[in-house]
């Protein structure tokens, strides 16, 4: 994403409006193994004004030099800091289910706050980052699970 | 140290004006079975019929066996996303959720949501809520005779409001509408309370509702007929299909199932439990009050019931065009 | 005012307890994204067992319009509407807070909140029993042309590139069919996976698309998450009132369109804020700064949004039809007491009934200071907690949160997948808004047209259906004002020469 900044030629926008054409065809296939009209006038209706947009924008993008559109200025921003918020994330709801909610929840707080770090490591905040963390889990776990009464996942292997 | 204050106050704040007002006394009694609390975990959002029932099972649960009833909720999937999950928790019997028919029947026909009716380990129904058909108190159908007979001039336009499709509503419209010969045409919206609504504004001529909306809303509308054996007590006015010649007996049905794991002696134990619930007069009153009807089909006649019904329930199904 | 006397019964020491615990449980409640108003209710109705029905009923509203109070909190200082009626708090309320002012944007929630909420309630007083009939003259076409008008928001959403506002809110409208049909029961694009069969969740979505784009580009550099400004400045309640007084006619209007909306059952909650923004945006001045931290969008969404609590109460209370998932639950557990909803209740009930109603203006008056409180204290701890800290527990409160709504993991993982779409999607000039309409605003459309064709099919009537209803073409002449304005405002422009707005 870095590629586009200034100036560019919405390249982006042609790329994804073809990937929504994609995923309207797909919807479209989908809707065949429906046997009730109700359920598939609507999403056709549907798919069938993506596709048709998506073919506008790019007929558009391809005939009109697009004006110098601003992006999200990235400047120095770190691409492996995003990965890992979100890979984080990602891998600590999908563990859930086996290693419960505590656990994963305290990994992924871990982690997303290495991630999160722009200051140095002074020796306070080695010991207070790590333990507000700890008390922020804790706390709002127990107020999902104790006060809430949510039955939040407890993890096969510690059954 | 400023910060960790700060947060750790935020959460202590939320617990404790939570907690203050959440304060449930909990007074453990000695006996061997339940020891902690039970998990009834709803496969429906808050607010509907089903958690309602529970709720009111809840309190009777607490007062006879000393352990609170904890409802959860996990809808999604018009039910397939908690049923899909059930054989996947702990089966100790301190985990048990509540089952409908048609659902359990219906939904697994249709695609793959994730489970087969013959997976679920039910130990009993507790009650059915009848079908009905309703019309708005003003409407000039007097009698279910009126309503064939507008229906029989008028073939598919009369409009009848109902909740979902391959449901209960949907599925006594479709046998009603072969044993009287007639073509009526079925508005599915979502949940009984936009039916009603539709029914009340006019928006339909009839809905096929529940005994339950008789009793929520007396005085607005006008029930026609009830699918039961008997009359319902609540009301003795209104006739069965039965008493008119149509053999309708239908309804939501409501039951309980535990996961695959559950023991065989814990399973009889719930069973039991519940049954007892259902025994209760001052229970019996407030859910028939309600315009349920109560029903009692412990664990070992379960299978045989649910296999009963759901013969039915799929050839309705196969004629609305539900499932192929 | 009816039922006076009844007022002294609301002011018993317990109820006024009950109503100060109730707003700020809720507040904080609301304030967390993923913690719905309809949670909290639900947790509480074992406990309503064993109180007086008017005392519960003032517990469970206060909780319900803290929360929804409580709603502003994320949609302003985190980009994250907690519920679908705090999106449009979002539009003006989040540049706001980035530019400094999230303090001034908190306050004037809070204000407006109580003005919303106040007005609301004074229609349940005094119009309950009419205004429910408008709930029942509302048919399924009508809810159709309503969703049509609620779209046509996007083209105002989406400046500078409406193809890729329609696009999005296509992509949005298809989401939204995602799992089981709600009416039809079909089930469909899941493609046999077990994780889309319960369908995409709103409020997940609302927190993926709004909330994990901030994170994704927070943590990416280092800095500062809001603009802060020298030093404390109170609560800036002054200001508040001052924009407040200013902005009277705004504040009213928009109380007043999130009651009426607020009464349709299902659909007005979600709609209620975005038609009074609309409104706001297209009649006020200063329209070309909605969107770039315009106070006066602030107010209309959240008076609109608190007004939808007295509005909803509405035919729940008189028909016994629940105006939103909270009414729906606040229904159930007065079914389990053995109270009778219905006309009747406002006449024979008119202690429970009016008792409560007091309790709720009492609650809604009390949310003034005690939401000026936390929600001052909300802001200080996002301006001066490290990113190491607000980061990580910001993306943990929101995957708790997400798992919450309907215990499912599944959820969670949709929610962080949208959200990196979300991203993308921004990035390429799709902005989220038009997919979040087309989510919400897709299932009442479908469901209303549907109904509407079966009905007119059924009665041969097709085109009376849907062009011949008195209300259906006053929803349609405001669709097409909605999506003509624009337009005609320029040629005033051009021609008078008088507007000059920036």
């Amino acid at each position: 994403m870095q590629v586009e900044s200034k100036s560019r030629s919405d390249l982006a926008g042609t790329v994804t409006a073809v990937v929504f054409i994609l995923m309207a065809c797909l919807a479209l296939w989908d809707t065949t193994s429906m046997t009730d009209s109700d359920s598939y006038v609507f999403p056709r209706a549907i798919a069938a004004a993506m596709i048709v947009f998506c073919i506008l924008l790019i007929a558009y993008n391809f005939i009109k030099r697009p004006a110098d559109e601003a992006a999200g200025g990235t400047g120095s921003a770190s691409t492996p800091r995003r990965v890992g918020l979100v890979a984080a994330m990602l891998g600590a709801s999908l563990v859930m289910p086996w290693v419960g909610f505590l656990l994963s929840g305290f990994c992924a707080f871990g982690a997303i706050m290495l991630f999160a770090m722009y200051d140095p490591w002074t020796g306070r905040r080695r010991i207070v980052f790590p333990v507000a963390g700890l008390a922020i889990v804790l706390g709002f776990y127990t107020l999902f699970s104790k006060v809430l009464l949510v039955p939040l996942p407890v993890g096969v292997w510690f059954r | 140290m400023d910060i960790l204050r700060k947060i750790g106050a935020t959460t202590v704040v939320a617990a404790m004006s939570l907690a203050a007002i959440a304060m449930i006394s909990g007074v453990p009694t000695a006996q061997a079975f339940p020891d902690k609390p039970v998990n009834y975990i709803i496969p429906f959002g808050p607010g509907g019929e089903s958690d309602i029932t529970a709720r009111h099972q809840q309190s009777f649960f607490k007062e006879k066996f000393g352990q609170d009833l904890v409802i959860a909720y996990k809808p999604g999937g018009g039910g397939a996303v908690g049923w899909s999950q059930l054989n996947g928790m702990i089966g100790d019997g301190y985990t048990m959720m509540g089952i409908n028919l048609p659902h359990i029947v219906v939904k697994p026909l249709q695609k793959d949501v994730g489970f087969k009716t013959e997976d679920i380990t039910g130990v009993y129904m507790f009650h059915y809520t009848p079908d009905a058909i309703v019309v708005n108190a003003s409407s000039d159908i007097k009698s279910l005779q009126d309503l064939v007979d507008y229906a029989k001039a008028n073939p598919g336009k009369l409009t009848m409001s109902g909740s979902g499709k391959g449901t209960a509503n949907h599925l006594a419209q479709v046998r009603f509408d072969k044993m009287a010969g007639v073509k009526t045409t079925y508005v599915a919206f979502k949940g009984t309370g936009k039916a009603v609504a539709a029914l009340l504004g006019d928006q339909v001529k009839a809905e096929w509702g529940y005994t339950s909306v008789g009793a929520k809303h007396e005085g607005k509308v006008r029930m026609l007929a009830v699918a039961m054996e008997q009359r319902h007590p609540k009301f003795p006015d209104v006739p069965t299909f039965k008493e008119l010649g149509f053999d309708l007996v239908s309804g939501a049905y409501r039951g309980i199932a535990v996961p695959k794991s559950t023991p065989e002696d814990v399973r009889v134990k719930l069973s039991e439990m519940i049954g007892e619930i259902n025994a209760d007069p001052e229970f019996r009153k407030r859910m028939e009050n309600d315009g349920m009807a109560l029903l009692d089909v412990g664990y070992k006649d379960l299978n045989a019931f649910v296999a009963e019904q759901a013969k039915a329930y799929e050839e309705a199904a196969r004629e609305a065009g539900v499932i192929k | 005012m009816t039922g006076l006397d009844y007022l002294w019964q609301a002011l018993t020491p317990l109820n006024v307890l009950l109503a100060l615990a109730g707003v700020v449980a809720g507040t904080v409640i609301g304030s967390l994204p993923g913690l719905t108003a309809t949670m909290a209710v639900a947790v509480l109705v074992p406990i309503t067992f064993s109180m007086e029905p008017a005392s519960a009923l003032i517990l469970m509203g206060a909780i319900y319009t803290g929360a929804i109070y409580g709603g502003a909190y994320a949609a302003i200082l985190l980009n994250t509407p907690g519920t679908p009626s705090a999106i449009a708090t979002t539009f003006d309320g989040y540049p706001m807070a980035k530019r400094g002012d999230g303090d001034l944007a908190i306050t004037l929630a809070c204000v407006s909140s109580v003005v919303g909420g106040l007005i609301g309630a004074a229609f349940l007083l005094g119009l309950a029993p009419p205004l429910a009939e408008v709930a029942l003259a509302f048919g399924p076409v009508e809810y159709f042309w309503l969703a049509v008008f609620g779209l046509t928001l996007i083209s105002a959403l989406s400046e500078g590139n409406l193809l890729k506002g329609l696009i999005g809110a296509c992509f949005g409208l298809l989401l939204a069919c995602i799992g089981v049909a709600e009416i039809s029961a079909d089930i469909r694009f899941t493609f046999g996976s077990q994780v889309l069969l319960g369908g995409i969740e709103t409020v997940s979505a609302l927190i993926g698309l709004y909330c994990i784009p901030v994170m994704i580009d927070l943590v990416a550099t280092p800095d500062r998450h809001l603009k802060v400004t020298q030093q404390p400045r109170g609560f800036r309640l002054k200001e508040a009132l001052a924009i407040s007084w200013l902005g009277k006619f705004n504040l009213i209007r928009s109380s007043v369109i999130g009651t009426l909306v607020g009464i349709l059952p299902g659909a007005g909650g979600s709609i209620a804020g975005l038609v009074a923004y609309s409104e706001a945006r297209r009649s006020s001045k200063r329209s070309a700064f909605f969107g770039k931290g315009e106070p006066e969008g602030v107010q209309a969404t959240e008076s609109a949004n608190n007004a939808t609590v007295g509005g909803g109460f509405i035919p729940t209370l008189v028909l016994g039809i629940p105006g939103t998932p909270p009414d729906a639950v606040i229904l159930g557990a007065l079914l389990i007491q053995g109270v009778r909803t219905g006309p009747s209740l406002f006449t024979e009930n008119g202690a429970i009934v009016y008792t409560f109603i007091y309790g709720l203006i009492l609650a809604t008056v009390l949310m003034l200071p005690a939401g000026l409180v936390i929600g001052r204290y909300a802001y200080k701890s996002i301006i001066t907690v490290p990113k190491a800290i607000l980061v990580p527990t910001v993306a943990f409160m929101t995957m708790i949160g997400t798992y919450a709504i309907r215990n499912s993991i599944s959820d969670v993982v949709i929610m962080i997948v949208l959200g990196v779409v979300g991203w993308f999607l921004n990035r390429f000039g799709f902005s989220p808004s038009p997919i979040v309409l087309g989510l919400i605003l897709g299932r009442i459309a479908e469901q209303g047209f549907v109904q509407a064709w079966t009905i007119g099919a059924a009665t041969e009537d097709l085109t009376g259906m849907f062009f011949g209803r008195p209300i259906s073409l006053v929803i349609i002449l405001f669709t097409l004002i909605s999506l003509f304005y624009p337009l005609i405002r320029k040629h005033w422009a051009t021609t008078g020469g008088t507007a000059n707005a920036g």
